[in-house]
């Protein structure tokens, strides 16, 4: 067998180039086009808050969105979370807070996905406050982890680098996006509402038959399965994405909220034997933290009136726009502050709850 | 760097193209900017283990020197030993303390390295190199126009597995530093045709293989069928549309690689598949390892004996897992039947034959993409019928997974295939890449397809993924 190519048929030289160059000037003009159409409409904001078009936060994109709104929308207050503070408007938040605030949350966030949109942030403004709503999944694994189910992160939309939008610019998705936004086209499934970009709780029922809908009080972990939890590598996740960012920004103020779970989380934690490392983790961060002025923990997991009720919410995790707002004015306000002076009666009152709690009789009621 | 990739397709290849050709006039510096293009293009991906290649090319270069100087055994085995050494610590170790603690019941450290990549190509390459220069058939003067040959990226990341004959002399072409508007062409066409190959058909394919993979114990005969037979395509437009590309890139430089693929699934018996599926690696295998056991020379059981040795280390170089050895050993095994069927001079139907190498090779591939041992015998008992009547249907499985085809994004659902379908017909039915590419001329025809496929593959390089479980 002949392994090597032999050359290929001779063309003429004059009318190769020409050839050549015709080819590569038609490609490169077809990608610039397209680059500098995507570019216009920018459907993910990357540029510039939409208002040539109505904004469209897309039901399942939020890492595709966000960055680009923490990045270009002006506002005061910063809302950072998982999904459960989906249902937080802007306008609450401003409202609570002061000034104007803006909802970045994202579902399964994790501590890393978290640290890169507080640097998107930071790198464009000065909040002069970001709430930060933290959950203990969201640190466990590697600090750079992510979750399974997220897809790929388009990390170069989180640097501000125009020079590697490529992926933006020249993608057939974001073109098809580009279209629909310019010809009107409403066929897939986003939001308008720039004060409640992520909102999703009118399609969701908060009552406790929802919560023990399906519910294994036997393995409460079994409707959500969450992995074990690793202490040392939450500290590492969190010395590693979120306190150089406190630390960065002292003219800032952050909240950082532990976020009311219901009290079949804490049962689930006591079945799976997590509830020391849960609570060390919360004391570990109290301590990392407490030489920060700036810095705020606001514990709102073992509010009984809450976490007991759970007409408050649709799952063990997610609960109502009500609760969500009553966090906010938690955060903005001196309510549930983690001192020195209340850490050990915290913790001791979380303990009691979460082993005082009886997953069958809940079932069972 | 990848090739399918924004950095790649738009500013590392023309760039490194316009600073090569104008450095042409100065040919050692042209050649130096390769070299050091080629050493960017493998950082990219890791900085660290820059060092690393350019140790191994650093050692090499100096036992081979020394070999040029004398033929020496000890020292050609220590070259070789230290090749494979290295390729031992970072791609078998972990595999090899696995095996030992599962024997032994302990519980080893494991190294877990990460592999840095191409290490198997750039190793073999230089094995051969040695082996040649010992053999008195190679000898290199030159570091600049040896690291130029081990680097040269187009090769570097998966192949072909070059020889130092083939390459050097092209190299060391002064014509070869000035742009040839036949190669500049042609090139393009082919870098176009494997782009095609691997984002617009072997992508379309990857969704079906993974969901078949991944859910194997669930799946009725028929739907496990085209989960492997979707890997089968998948494995195939990716291996040689990513040579396509390599080729097609060398070629702009000047510089001809050998083929590596022939259209192998047209194969009517697997020797002659393995004439036409990675072509040069079944070059190094016959040269390096077949031959030098024995080959064919010392009877007919010593001969199977050393196909199946060639073919179980063959299998292992592909990956460190028992799955690749099964895979090899299988393959081993089929080449020994076909060589004592054919010595019965009875011939199959050439329609028979075809399925029976292309039936065999796809069932071999399970073992291939099967996550392991346990993994691929499930695919198996799927593809044998055995997950019974409960089992995932057709229908059922392929309307599951609609959602995760790769059709592009505005496109009817019913377009999803679309992409397969054409490369099954590209695989039985047209032409290979070599032969355009040999026929190949600078037509409008050509420069329209060329000048549409670019822009719609670069399209396809990123996907706006969405994240999975959205119902809140």
């Amino acid at each position: 067998m002949n392994d090597t190519a032999p050359s290929p048929l001779p063309a003429p030289a004059p009318a190769a180039r020409r050839w050549f160059a015709a080819v590569l000037a038609a490609a490169v003009a077809t990608l610039i086009a397209i680059g500098a159409f995507n570019a216009w409409v920018d459907p993910f904001q990357q540029y510039r808050i939409a208002g040539r078009h109505p904004p469209r936060y897309y039901a399942s994109l939020h890492r595709f969105v966000v960055p680009g709104i923490v990045r270009n929308a002006t506002y005061d207050t910063l809302l950072t979370g998982s999904s459960i503070v989906e249902n937080t408007r802007n306008s609450t938040i401003g409202g609570i807070c002061g000034g104007v605030g803006l909802n970045a949350a994202m579902p399964a966030l994790t501590a890393y996905e978290q640290g890169l949109v507080l640097r998107a942030a930071f790198a464009t403004h000065a909040p002069k406050r970001v709430i930060a709503v933290v959950d203990f999944t969201g640190f466990n694994g590697a600090p750079d982890a992510r979750h399974p189910l997220a897809g790929p992160l388009p990390a170069y939309l989180y640097d501000g680098n125009p020079l590697n939008d490529a992926p933006y610019l020249l993608s057939w998705s974001v073109l098809v996006k580009s279209w629909r936004i310019v010809t009107g086209d409403t066929s897939e499934r986003f939001r308008s509402d720039a004060d409640a970009p992520w909102w999703w709780a009118d399609g969701k029922r908060f009552a406790r038959t929802e919560v023990v809908r399906g519910l294994d009080p036997r393995d409460l972990n079994r409707q959500f399965p969450q992995a074990p939890l690793d202490l040392e590598q939450m500290k590492q996740s969190f010395d590693r994405n979120i306190l150089p960012v406190l630390a960065a920004h002292p003219g800032t103020e952050f909240d950082i909220v532990w976020p009311p779970y219901s009290i079949v989380v804490w049962g689930d934690y006591v079945q799976r034997g997590q509830l020391d490392v849960t609570l060390a983790f919360k004391r570990f961060v109290f301590e990392a933290t407490r030489n920060l002025p700036n810095v705020r923990i606001v514990d709102l997991q073992p509010v009984a009136a809450i976490t007991h009720d759970l007409d408050n919410y649709t799952d063990l995790y997610h609960f109502s726009p009500s609760v969500n707002e009553w966090l906010i004015r938690a955060a903005c306000s001196d309510a549930h502050r983690v001192r020195s002076d209340n850490l050990d009666a915290l913790d001791r009152q979380m303990r009691d709850q979460a082993r005082a709690f009886d997953p069958a009789g809940l079932v069972a009621r | 760097m990848l090739f399918n990739s924004y950095d790649y397709l738009l500013w590392f290849l023309p760039a490194t193209l316009l600073v090569f050709f104008a450095l042409g006039a100065r040919p050692r510096l042209a050649q130096a900017s390769l070299t050091l293009a080629s050493l960017v293009f493998y950082g990219w991906w890791d900085l660290r283990y820059l060092p690393l290649i350019l140790g191994s090319i650093a050692v090499n270069f100096a036992i081979a020197r020394a070999l040029q100087r004398r033929a020496s055994r000890p020292l050609l085995a220590t070259g070789i030993a230290l090749n494979l050494g290295l390729l031992g610590i970072f791609k078998y170790a972990d595999f090899f303390l696995a095996n030992v603690a599962r024997l032994t019941g302990s519980s080893p450290q494991l190294l877990q390295l990460v592999l840095p990549l191409g290490i198997s190509f750039f190793t073999f390459t230089q094995i051969a190199y040695l082996v040649d220069v010992h053999r008195r058939r190679a000898q290199e003067p030159a570091f600049g126009n040896y690291a130029l040959f081990v680097t040269f990226f187009p090769h570097l990341l998966a192949g072909p597995i070059l020889h130092h004959s083939e390459m050097m002399p092209q190299f060391a072409l002064r014509s070869n530093k000035r742009p040839q508007t036949a190669n500049l062409t042609s090139g393009l066409f082919l870098l176009a045709i494997g782009l095609v190959k691997k984002v617009l058909i072997a992508d379309t394919f990857a969704p079906i293989a993974d969901a078949g993979f991944g859910a194997a114990a669930t799946l009725s005969a028929p739907a496990a069928w085209i989960a492997v037979l979707a890997y089968t395509m998948q494995i195939y437009f990716d291996f040689s549309g990513y040579t396509d590309m390599a080729l097609g890139a060398a070629r702009m430089f000047n510089i001809r690689m050998p083929i590596n693929f022939d259209s192998p699934y047209r194969s009517t018996d697997i020797r002659e598949f393995w004439h036409r599926w990675h072509i040069t690696l079944s070059r190094f295998l016959r040269e390096y390892l077949y031959i030098p056991l024995g080959g064919n020379r010392h009877g007919e059981a010593r001969t199977a004996a050393n196909l199946l040795a060639t073919f179980l280390l063959g299998g292992l170089w592909h990956g460190a897992a028992w799955t690749f050895v099964v895979w090899g050993a299988l393959h081993g095994l089929a080449l020994v039947v076909v060589r004592l069927w054919s010595r019965r001079g009875m011939p199959l139907p050439r329609p028979l034959a075809w399925a029976l190498t292309f039936v065999f090779v796809a069932v071999a591939w399970v073992f291939f993409r099967a996550a392991s041992f346990g993994d691929a015998m499930t695919m198996l008992r799927a593809l044998a019928g055995a997950n019974g009547a409960a089992s995932t249907s057709v229908a059922a499985w392929l309307g599951g997974i609609a959602g995760s085809l790769s059709a592009a994004e505005g496109f009817p659902r019913a377009l999803a295939l679309a992409p397969a379908v054409a490369g099954l017909l590209v695989v039985f039915m047209r032409e290979n890449s070599n032969a355009m590419v040999e026929s190949f001329r600078p037509t409008l025809r050509n420069g329209v397809l060329v000048a549409l496929a670019l822009p719609a593959c670069v399209l396809q390089l990123a996907r706006v993924t969405p994240f999975l479980y959205f119902n809140f």
